[in-house]
């Protein structure tokens, strides 16, 4: 057996052993968000435009996230309509600067890699960076919108009657206290991902200005402060989406009493 | 309601602040030619030639343009000479990159006998979104988070830091040592950054026990499943910008991919535990594992898939090229995404060991009596 499939096999019975069936649904989604994440790249490649294919992807990886880990239907679908806003923001914002930042594609650091590879082959390498980039912050910004949704709806159940205001003022402080491990999840997570690229900077020798110029390098630190932006303003909305949704309810509850 | 009134004017006029310096800040990205040693050329007009189609082997179809860029250096001892140079882009621009006016590039003069002067592009520059994007970052956090912001910024910076001292020492080394100085910069790492997040006290202490525990076992794990399998469909000589042994390398890069989450993880689940057996000190110590192992199962599913986006979203370019260039499916997951995967999978494994790891420390040592 492969090393991959015993892994896989051990990662299936440690998440059934811990979290019972919720673990076995967490384990499921993966493999599909993999599947869904497979397929962005064949469409592309099959000249699919590269931006569309992109947001629906984002929007189901976002969905089979959010809707197969065990959650309340309030805090799930407050945390699916929050993630998709920000996902909608992020894309405001990526395409822009990766444009004005030309970081598509590949730098000299990998012509070893590109070796006996055509590279001219007809599809806009901005738009796959775009799309790349989009894409590695999506589990990032589920995670935040969940957590922060599950937490205020802690705190709807525990305060039934908490006003509006205070359920926003409440979502701040949630995220508050989220925020720093979560920068830490994404930190650790790119610079393990980045470990090689930046000893082959100090090993070959590249100027500080050289660096902070270099493809590579501003393509991958733009990820992480995509990642970034996109989890602090899962935040706030998320809180938004939230009071959207608890006034809504409210008001469909006096409605019916009126009655 | 005053009071209130004033607040909001505050905001405001703190909000309307950082956009004032974001601004600056972008500005003097682009008048900051004389801080670089090489010589930056700005293009004031462009000339568009001829576009031809190209065909590969493998009948992808692309359009090559060339372009001629009129510009001026904007430092060194060149400063304020006129050039003239030419580019070629394509319209999938992997390898490079279509200049309009106003851009700046990196050039590499040639100065002929005559005393003419030619040059060659190099590359643009980049740092103009690095910094509009940094400080985009920092500004939302302070705005948003205020002191809590300012605490998350402070334990990633200081991470950086200590992230590149390692590696200066990984560097001196000749990376003989590699997974010995990151795994004992984990080790820091976790302790500085959970005394920044908590503090000093008993739940820092717990929550970094669970942390270094879970990693640990998801490493000794991965190097059990390794021998046996004898790495089987691991494609060490698939890693990108390796310059030194990759085996350790690897792993390396796994242990800090991993840290990061399973703390983030230990946090949560310990800090809800602490909180709930300050509301209900009557809770036995089996109890608070039953719910610890709760809190752990529903949050360990989306801390994986951050990892699995970051680990594996990263090759889409790649993975895209050696479609186009003819290669199977099964060969191009092989020598792009397999080593992500593993990665991922043995980060998973970290993060879900943590759960009864975390839970079972919770329980066992917390106080009886945990105080307000």
């Amino acid at each position: 057996m492969s090393t991959i499939n015993v892994l896989g096999l051990i990662l299936l019975v440690l998440m059934i052993l811990v979290g019972g069936k919720a673990g076995l649904q967490s384990f499921l989604a993966l493999l599909l968000n993999f599947g869904l994440l497979f397929m962005a790249i064949v469409l592309v490649a099959f000249h699919f435009p590269p931006l569309p294919v992109t947001l629906v992807v984002g929007l189901l990886v976002l969905a089979l996230t959010i809707f197969m880990s065990s959650g309340d239907d309030l805090s799930s679908t407050v945390a699916f309509l929050a993630s998709a806003a920000v996902l909608v923001i992020l894309v405001i914002l990526i395409v822009p600067v990766e444009h004005w930042a030309l970081v598509q594609g590949f730098g000299p650091e990998d012509s070893e890699d590109l070796e006996g590879l055509s590279v001219l082959v007809g599809i806009s390498f901005i738009q796959v960076s775009t799309a790349t980039a989009i894409l590695s912050t999506l589990g990032a910004i589920a995670e935040a919108a969940m957590a922060i949704a599950a937490g205020l709806s802690e705190i709807l159940e525990q305060h039934p009657k908490v006003t509006m205001r205070a359920l926003l003022g409440d979502g701040i402080a949630v995220g508050k206290q989220i925020i720093g491990t979560t920068f830490n999840t994404l930190f650790f997570g790119f610079f393990g991902g980045f470990l090689a690229l930046f000893i082959w900077f100090t090993g070959v020798h590249y100027s500080f200005g050289e660096i902070l110029n270099d493809k590579i390098f501003v393509a991958e630190i733009l990820m992480i402060l995509f990642a970034m932006v996109s989890v602090i303003l899962t935040v706030p909305i998320t809180a938004w989406v939230m009071t959207r949704a608890v006034a809504g309810q409210r008001r469909r509850k006096a409605n019916q009493t009126d009655q | 309601m005053q009071d209130l009134r004033k607040k909001r004017k505050v905001t405001l006029t703190m909000w309307l602040l950082a956009i004032v310096v974001g601004g600056l800040l972008v500005w003097g990205t682009q008048h900051n030619a004389g801080l670089y040693q090489d010589p930056i050329m700005q293009v004031t007009s462009v000339q568009t030639g001829q576009t031809s189609q190209e065909e590969d082997d493998f009948h992808n179809v692309d359009r090559q343009t060339q372009q001629v860029l009129h510009g001026r250096i904007l430092n060194g001892q060149y400063k304020g000479q006129r050039l003239t140079v030419t580019n070629t882009y394509s319209l999938s621009g992997a390898m490079d990159q279509h200049y309009h006016q106003g851009s700046q590039l990196f050039v590499n003069l040639h100065r002929h006998q005559a005393g003419q002067l030619t040059a060659t592009v190099k590359d643009a520059k980049r740092d103009g979104p690095l910094v509009l994007m940094l400080w985009l970052v920092i500004g939302l956090l302070l705005l948003i988070m205020q002191f809590s912001g300012f605490m998350a910024f402070l334990s990633v910076a200081v991470n950086g830091v200590l992230f590149l001292m390692a590696i200066m020492l990984n560097g001196s080394t000749q990376g003989a040592r590699v997974l010995w100085i990151f795994g004992s910069l984990a080790v820091v790492f976790a302790t500085l950054t959970l005394w920044l997040v908590l503090g000093a006290n008993r739940q820092m202490v717990i929550t970094l026990a669970t942390t270094l525990g879970g990693t640990a076992l998801s490493i000794i794990v991965a190097l059990l499943v390794f021998h046996f399998t004898h790495e089987k469909g691991m494609y060490y000589e698939s890693m990108q910008y390796v310059t030194q042994l990759p085996r350790p390398l690897f792993l390396a890069e796994t242990l800090l991919g991993s840290l990061g989450a399973v703390m983030d993880e230990s946090t949560d689940i310990i800090s809800s535990l602490f909180a709930l057996k300050r509301e209900r000190p009557e809770l036995s110590a089996g109890q608070v594992f039953k719910s610890g192992r709760q809190i752990g199962s529903t949050i360990m599913g989306p801390l994986i898939n951050v990892l699995f986006f970051i680990f594996v979203a990263d090759t889409f370019p790649m993975v895209m090229l050696y479609l186009k260039n003819g290669n199977s499916w099964g060969y191009t997951f092989s020598m792009n995404m397999s080593m992500g995967v593993v990665q991922s999978l043995i980060s998973g494994i970290g993060i879900v060991l943590a759960v009864p790891l975390a839970s079972y420390l919770a329980s066992r040592f917390m106080e009886k009596k945990v105080r307000v």
